[in-house]
């Protein structure tokens, strides 16, 4: 017994820290490098997970000739039941299932992520953040209570899309899956972000004008940054919901972009390590809080500490060390003065606005 | 209907105005879009509810208690987290820092209620405050209603001649127009930030008391109603306290009746919040200067 329990504990641990990263380092591309503040990330965190809810039954059940009678809503669960136990019979059917939705998840991800660049060419940055609030609150809103969508507030079932692998190596399969995805999506980002592309984010961010009369184009820059990192946090979404195993649109509240955002300063921002120190960070306490709780009888539910104690991380990392725990790397074709004194010139628009 | 919908829209006016002048008076001062105002009415809410609880009179009484509450959170939240950021952090920044001061805030309520349960053996969660009827001109009105305005304009009034007949008033303004220069005229401009905090955290814990009257509450419930007064403030203009003031009662009436048509024609009640979002939205795409464009020049 002692084995399973071992393997769940990982499996958690894994997949969580998988979907963080990977959502961590989407904001870190869009906030960090190009300085985009995408705060509507819980929404494009659902869209993935909401292909998911929306699809997989319906797929299956296409595949499978089942005719889907009543409502979605009351129905899902049993019908994901159904799907799953002849995904156990058939392999291909499951990962016919899961490449599908993936690749739905990061479509309309995509397109998401273009429509919301718009809006950052007018908007000052702290405006785009409060209008991509919004949009994220809006979405969550809608999914919320138009119930063909994912259920409504019932939440929608998830096919097993790995049940034919038998009990535990089905976990081990999935925290193999989502160990691998993230590994691969951060590398990509890595390398993008030493790329041309990447100097080019970061030099917009620093300086608008500067990049524009360098030849590059901002609309395009932003356009691509925002596209990215959406199409990455639409994966995020769709692992994470064949993790949990249900969609439910409440989960995808402006609370989670807030610990994504905090991950992401914490860790470091603009430096491709952070958004693995970050999510490692708040994971490392919240286990460290779930594990004592079974030690200790406390008058309360020990689960609200973990966010306490990010929020306080965070403002004193702000306050005493505002890079982060892994600050960004001057990029070395630019001389460490530079740097400085562009970061200074950034503080120093906002103070004397007037 | 009408009557009863007036009502609403009113109440909820109020206190979405007295939520978001304060939201906006840090904005002004210190430049923090503050995710956690929401939070101030929260602590609010369940400073009137615990002292309702253990001297057992109607929460309306404790309304100076959730105004020093606020007053003393406001004064902790701007020392400890945001004057030493003081000339320090980027606009963004401020905001992220502000979800921190939500997540501490938030769930240190969650926290206190858990704990308040235990202790006192009373519901914590799902709060409602039972209203009075109060005789007026010889007609019953709803408390609320009465004691809720009264209140909101009193404040208002008050705010008023604090920023154009006092001295520490008309220094906020000046802070406001340029604070390096109020600075270099010796005016302590700690102080004033300080002091704009206080007053936003009062305006708002005193908004929270009158919350449970309206809705059932949650400790999450100021934070669910933040974006609503965003909205106000930024229909308002971001950068105007009578904007906002004038944004709040707006955003009130059309999230009040809006929700009315909705049901009307078949829609749930439950995409009410949207109405506020969709208009933060449109303000923020089509003309971000927001009703304060109207009449300011700048």
């Amino acid at each position: 017994m002692i084995v399973v329990d071992v393997v769940f504990f990982v499996l958690d641990l894994a997949v969580l820290y998988s979907v963080y990263v990977i959502l961590a380092s989407s904001l870190n591309l869009e906030y960090g490098e190009a300085g985009l503040p995408n705060f509507g990330k819980a929404a494009f965190f659902a869209v993935g997970a909401f292909s998911v809810g929306a699809l997989s039954v319906r797929l299956g059940a296409v595949f499978l000739g089942m005719a889907l009678e009543g409502d979605f809503k009351l129905n899902s669960l049993r019908w994901a039941m159904s799907v799953s136990q002849s995904v156990a019979r058939n392999p291909f059917l499951g990962l016919g299932i899961f490449i599908a939705t993936l690749i739905v998840a990061v479509l309309v991800g995509s397109v998401l992520g273009v429509l919301a660049s718009y809006p950052a060419l007018r908007l000052r940055e702290d405006y785009l953040g409060m209008l991509l609030i919004a949009f994220s609150e809006t979405i969550r809103i809608v999914a919320r209570n138009y119930d063909p969508l994912v259920g409504g507030t019932f939440g929608a079932g998830v096919v097993d899309f790995l049940a034919w692998a038998g009990s535990p190596s089905r976990e081990i399969l999935l925290l193999f899956l989502s160990v691998v995805v993230a590994a691969i999506i951060w590398i990509v980002y890595y390398r993008l972000s030493a790329s041309p592309f990447g100097r080019a984010l970061r030099a917009m961010r620093d300086n608008e004008l500067a990049t524009e009369s360098l030849g590059r184009n901002i609309v395009k820059l932003r356009m691509m940054a925002m596209m990215i990192g959406s199409a990455m946090a639409s994966v995020a979404g769709v692992l994470y919901a064949y993790y949990v195993g249900t969609v439910n649109p409440d989960d995808f509240t402006t609370s989670k972009t807030f610990l994504i955002t905090l991950m992401v300063i914490i860790g470091g921002s603009g430096n491709p390590y952070g958004p693995l120190v970050g999510p490692a960070v708040y994971l490392a306490f919240d286990r460290l809080i779930q594990f004592t709780k079974q030690r200790l009888i406390l008058p309360f539910d020990p689960n609200y500490l973990s966010y306490i104690v990010l929020g306080v991380i965070l403002i004193i990392v702000v306050d005493r060390h505002p890079g982060g725990i892994v600050p960004e790397k001057p990029t070395l074709t630019l001389p460490r003065e530079l740097r400085s004194l562009l970061r200074q010139r950034r503080v120093e628009e906002t103070w004397n606005r007037k | 209907m009408a009557m009863e919908l007036l009502v609403d829209a009113v109440v909820y006016g109020n206190l979405l105005s007295l939520l978001s002048i304060g939201l906006s008076l840090t904005l002004l001062t210190t430049r923090v879009s503050n995710f956690a105002h929401g939070d101030f009415a929260t602590v609010g809410i369940y400073v009137a509810y615990t002292m309702s609880v253990l001297f057992g009179a109607n929460p309306y009484l404790f309304l100076p208690f959730s105004f020093v509450g606020g007053l003393l959170l406001g004064f902790l939240v701007y020392r400890v987290v945001f004057e030493p950021l003081r000339g320090k952090a980027s606009l963004v920044t401020l905001m992220i820092v502000s979800m921190a001061l939500d997540f501490i805030l938030r769930y240190s309520v969650q926290i206190y209620a858990d704990v308040l349960q235990r202790s006192l053996g009373v519901y914590t969660r799902g709060i409602v405050f039972k209203d009075v009827n109060v005789n007026f001109l010889g007609s019953t009105l709803p408390g609320l209603l009465v004691i809720s305005s009264a209140v909101t304009w009193l404040f208002l009034l008050l705010l008023y001649l604090f920023l154009y007949k006092t001295k520490v008033g008309i220094a906020m303004r000046a802070v406001i127009e340029n604070p390096s220069l109020s600075e270099a005229l010796g005016i302590n401009v700690k102080r004033i930030y300080a002091l704009s905090w206080m007053l936003a955290a009062s305006f708002a814990g005193v908004a929270g008391v009158f919350l449970p009257f309206r809705i059932t509450v949650n400790p999450d419930t100021g934070f669910s109603i933040l974006l609503s007064i965003f909205a106000a403030v930024t229909l308002g203009g971001l950068e105007s306290l009578l904007g906002s003031i004038v944004g709040a009662y707006i955003i009130a009436f059309s999230e009040t009746v809006g929700v009315y048509y909705l049901s009307q024609i078949g829609l749930s009640t439950a995409y009410r919040p949207a109405i506020s979002f969709i208009t933060l939205a449109l303000v923020l795409l089509l003309y971000p200067r927001g009703l304060a464009g109207l009449w300011s020049k700048r």
